[in-house]
């Protein structure tokens, strides 16, 4: 609590100028998109309208013969369809990069500079400590965590966080695969265990079990795939969901999901017991002991049950590293503390936290941090955790 | 004026209410799920309110097997269990369609469509135009110039008007009677309706364009060229049995006497009841006008003036006829934000004794009086609701249940600061511990006054928050779950959520008095009711770690 008050109240300082051009910026290529997407159309309509843009697409230019509608009786035109043709024409790129242009600027760009707080000339954003039932922060003016990091463009906002002076750098401390280390150890899969014990890519040799190849023979697609079953373990997701994410079939996704069950069995074994304990406790808890109800999850009803079961799973995984990262934050603040240092911690967005850095404790913080992140809570079965950090004149150079 | 006849599908419409809800659930206080209750509410009152009817019935299933049933075996054995919720649901539905004074109807042995399209038929020979309520699409076979489908509006959508247009286009036919030829072909998965195999709704419309009827497709099998002429050929009869259980059947027992479909007064104290026990507080006093009990609450995201519009537009509704509809939104799925209700107690039939506190002597008083207790509640009353801008108007104090001081902070920052001083010893004293609600929020106000606490934090919100992660957390809720207390609403003193919102610096001191330390008590007395509940829970020592430390 005195942490996130502290945080709060010391804010981060955000480079206007910077936002200031970079909205021009991507005004201007926002605009040559646009006007691109008219050059090609051989027509001019307002881009923002989803129905004109069907239209011209489906109808005009018939990109797609077999266009679906949506049950307004529009043609489809969200980013996932779009996303889909964008590999054939040139048009539908320059419609998405548009729509990232002016999304960004408007929610990002343009709207940081206004919640600069007039007292202090910084950005204070809060922290909701009750609302994401998992138990994690979520934050407000600004929403840090949805800042985007998929895109190039996206990533570029965090230039616009920088540290407090001259004399200040912004260091970044993100745990790494933190959740995946958290299933290893309430699963206490050895296969898994021992890929974090000795220091492995866990993508890379998950991929290596799961498509019976040697290490090194893992593919860039193997290795992706195997990182797509990982996530969509934590997340309880199944065979469809899991070929809706990497595109492939149905069928695939199930061997892929089989084999990997069978390589790191007490995975499945974790995801059986967790939702038994809940079926005869009516909750799933947290390695800290944070307990989540859930009065579903013996319903006779398949799709209200699959909902609580999928919590079931999730909940102990993002829960505990949730849980984790809060003692991290209260141990650095005591040693922030007790060694009376200028530096101040800032931020927490997922499992990243951001810090106003002095030039002259940037050695002596670094091990703080780092020691503090990977000793916050120790995980059973001797799986270790892992913190990187990187230290920059913006939070994108610092990450 | 048109006779207005509405047959609402009861079934259908109560699943699509419950699922439309399902992540985002309303539970009561008691832990019941009541989105089924509360989508089925607003459909009917939203159809009532805008959609001017004369005459309206709700159809339901019944639990004896049809003629579908035992035509064929496998007739909507795909169907999961009903969810435990809509099962309990019903009867309180039945009784809110009962206290609106709107006939039930449920025949043995037939469905709901086959009641719908039955009465649909009848009351259009006696000049009714009829809307059936539903979201299935197996009605467009009925449809015809006045019998029409009104298809609810859904997660903020619109509703939609389905007539034989409509229903033609959207299945690529002539005539609405071939939808049942349609179905015959394509099947039904939602009803495991089997269909011809390999045969989809594009083929079997093109199938239709060239014979008319599925019979006729049957009968020109023979001539059907390549692997679809051998699907149709292989699926003879399959596709008729299939066609048959399609088919609605309108010759059912039931009468249509359209007295009994008037609509009629309702039952004020019926409705009032049930909402009460359903805790549709909103929903409730929108239907009943101020009469459930309590004081009246904002307007969820709306404007001012909306609350009256909607009350007056209400008692048009049922006092006389209405003359022109009133377009309120109440979609399904924008789930009002509702309080709790069954809390009868408030300020004024509770005693309290709650002080204003200005002087110095006064606040010296006071910090004496507080520095004996080890547990010291407190809240701050601010400006807004961003606590690095917010400036503090007054703070409150409540150390035993019933009692509260509210110490007035004036505009003046100086005289502010330097009142507040006089209490910096205590929140610097270790030993203390403070409750608050949402706590954070207060610290950082105190802290912009340069104070800070010394001591451990007990936060009501957080202390809930791990009792009921999933549950609603804010003080008034809270009060009115554990305490069966209705707390001063914010929007008494400052007014409604949006433009015209004041902010507390233009409430006088003695007003906000009754507010400020109301709260300090509340969330002390929340507390006490928790403390035990993070105990039940085994939760208490999770709780606890974090209030030293964090």
């Amino acid at each position: 609590m005195k942490v996130l008050t502290a945080m709060e109240f010391e804010g981060i300082r955000i480079d206007e100028g910077f936002l200031n051009d970079y909205s021009k910026e991507l005004e201007k290529e926002a605009k040559a998109a646009e006007e691109s997407v008219y050059a090609q159309a051989g027509v001019r309509f307002n881009l923002a309208s989803p129905k004109q843009l069907g239209e011209v697409l489906f109808d005009k230019m018939q990109i797609d013969p077999k266009a679906k509608k949506t049950k307004t009786g529009q043609y489809a035109t969200g980013e996932d369809v779009l996303l889909k043709l964008a590999s054939k024409n040139k048009i539908v790129d320059d419609i998405l990069v548009f729509r990232e242009f002016t999304k960004l600027k408007s929610t990002y760009v343009d709207a940081l500079p206004l919640m600069i707080n007039i007292k202090t000339g910084r950005v204070h954003t809060s922290y909701a400590q009750a609302v994401a039932v998992t138990g994690r922060l979520s934050s407000n003016n600004p929403n840090l965590q949805n800042i985007p990091i998929r895109t190039e463009r996206g990533r570029e906002i965090r230039k616009a966080f920088i540290p407090r002076d001259k004399d200040h750098v912004l260091i970044s401390a993100d745990y790494s695969q933190i959740e995946l280390r958290i299933v290893a150890a309430i699963s206490g899969d050895e296969n898994m265990c021992e890929a974090f014990k000795t220091g492995k890519d866990i993508h890379n040799a998950t991929a290596a079990k799961v498509f019976n190849v040697a290490e090194k023979e893992v593919t860039k697609e193997m290795r992706y795939k195997a990182k797509s079953v990982n996530f969509g373990i934590i997340y309880g997701q199944g065979a469809f969901g899991l070929a809706e994410n990497l595109g492939i079939s149905r069928t695939e996704a199930k061997e892929i999901i089989d084999n990997y069950k069978k390589q790191f069995p007490n995975i499945q074994k974790y995801m059986d017991d967790t939702i038994h304990f809940a079926q005869e406790h009516g909750y799933v808890q947290t390695l800290m002991g944070r307990k989540r109800w859930l009065r579903d999850i013996n319903s006779a009803n398949f799709t209200v049950r699959a909902f609580a079961e999928r919590n079931a799973i999730n909940s102990p995984i993002q829960g505990s590293a949730a849980d984790m990262i809060k003692l991290a934050m209260i141990k650095i603040h005591r040693e922030f503390n007790k060694h009376n240092f200028k530096s101040k911690m800032l931020l927490q967005v997922h499992d990243e936290l951001v810090f106003d850095a002095h030039r002259s404790e940037v050695e002596k913080i670094k091990p703080i941090i780092l020691d503090c992140m990977q000793h916050a809570l120790a995980l059973p079965n001797d799986v270790p955790t892992d913190a990187e950090l990187g230290v920059g004149e913006n939070w994108l150079e610092a990450h | 004026m048109p006779k207005k006849l509405f047959l609402l599908d009861a079934f259908a419409l109560v699943f699509r209410a419950y699922y439309a809800l399902i992540r985002n659930p309303r539970i009561t206080s008691k832990g019941r799920n009541t989105n089924a209750q509360f989508g089925f509410t607003n459909t009917i009152i939203e159809l009532i309110k805008n959609q001017n009817p004369t005459h309206m019935a709700v159809c339901f299933d019944t639990h004896a097997p049809t003629e579908r049933h035992t035509d064929f075996a496998d007739y909507k054995a795909n169907r999961q269990e009903t969810p435990e919720d809509i099962l309990s649901a019903v009867p309180d539905i039945k009784r809110i369609i009962e206290g609106l004074n709107i006939p039930v109807i449920a025949i043995d042995g037939y469905e709901a469509d086959d009641v719908i399209g039955a009465l649909a038929k009848m009351a259009e020979k006696e000049g009714y135009e009829v809307y059936m309520v539903t979201p299935d699409k197996d009605y467009g076979q009925l449809v015809s110039e006045n019998i029409k489908i009104y298809k609810p509006p859904y997660q903020g959508g619109k509703f939609e008007i389905l007539g034989p247009k409509e229903v033609c286009e959207k299945w690529d036919i002539e005539k609405v009677e071939q939808v049942i030829d349609i179905l015959g072909m394509m099947g039904d998965a939602v009803d495991n309706i089997p269909g011809i195999k390999g045969v989809g709704e594009k083929t079997a419309a093109k199938l239709l364009k060239e014979y008319g009827s599925l019979e006729n497709v049957l009968a020109n099998a023979e001539n059907i060229k390549g692997s679809i002429g051998e699907k149709v050929r292989a699926g003879k009869e399959v596709a008729l049995m299939s066609k048959k259980l399609a088919t609605i059947i309108t010759n059912v027992p039931v009468e249509f006497h359209e007295e009994n479909f008037l609509i009629k007064e309702m039952n004020k104290p019926a409705l009032k009841e049930i909402f009460e026990e359903l805790e549709f507080k909103t929903l409730g006093k929108r239907i009943l006008g101020d009469e459930i009990d309590g004081a009246p609450e904002a307007w969820n995201g709306s404007e001012e003036a909306k609350p009256k519009k909607a009350v007056t537009a209400q008692m048009d509704l049922f006092g006389n006829i209405i003359e022109q509809p009133e377009t309120l939104p109440i979609a399904i799925g924008s789930g009002s934000d509702e309080m709790p209700t069954g809390a009868d107690k408030n300020i004024n039939n509770t005693p309290h004794d709650y002080s204003l506190v200005q002087t110095d002597a006064e606040i010296n008083d006071l910090v004496k009086y507080l520095s004996t207790f080890n547990e010291i509640c407190f809240d701050t009353e601010t400006t807004g609701i961003d606590a690095n801008e917010a400036e503090i108007v007054g703070i409150s104090f409540s150390v035993k249940p019933g009692e509260g001081f509210y110490v007035f902070c004036p505009e003046d920052q100086a005289e502010t600061s330097r009142r507040l001083q006089f209490f910096k010893p205590l929140f610097n004293d270790a030993s203390k511990t403070w409750v608050g609600h949402n706590i954070k929020y207060d610290m950082l106000i105190l802290k912009w006054q340069g104070i800070e606490i010394a001591g451990n934090t007990f936060d009501s919100m957080l202390a809930h928050y791990v009792i009921e992660p999933d549950g609603k957390n804010g003080m008034d809720a809270l009060s009115e779950k554990f305490l069966g207390y209705e707390p001063v609403h914010i929007e008494e003193l400052i007014g409604k959520k949006g433009k015209g919102q004041g902010t507390m610096r233009d409430v006088e001191p003695e007003k906000i008095k009754e507010y400020a330390a109301e709260d300090a008590d509340i969330t002390l007395q929340l507390k006490m009711v928790l403390l035990p509940k993070l105990k039940e829970r085994e939760v208490e020592k999770y709780f606890m770690k974090w209030k030293t430390r964090w």
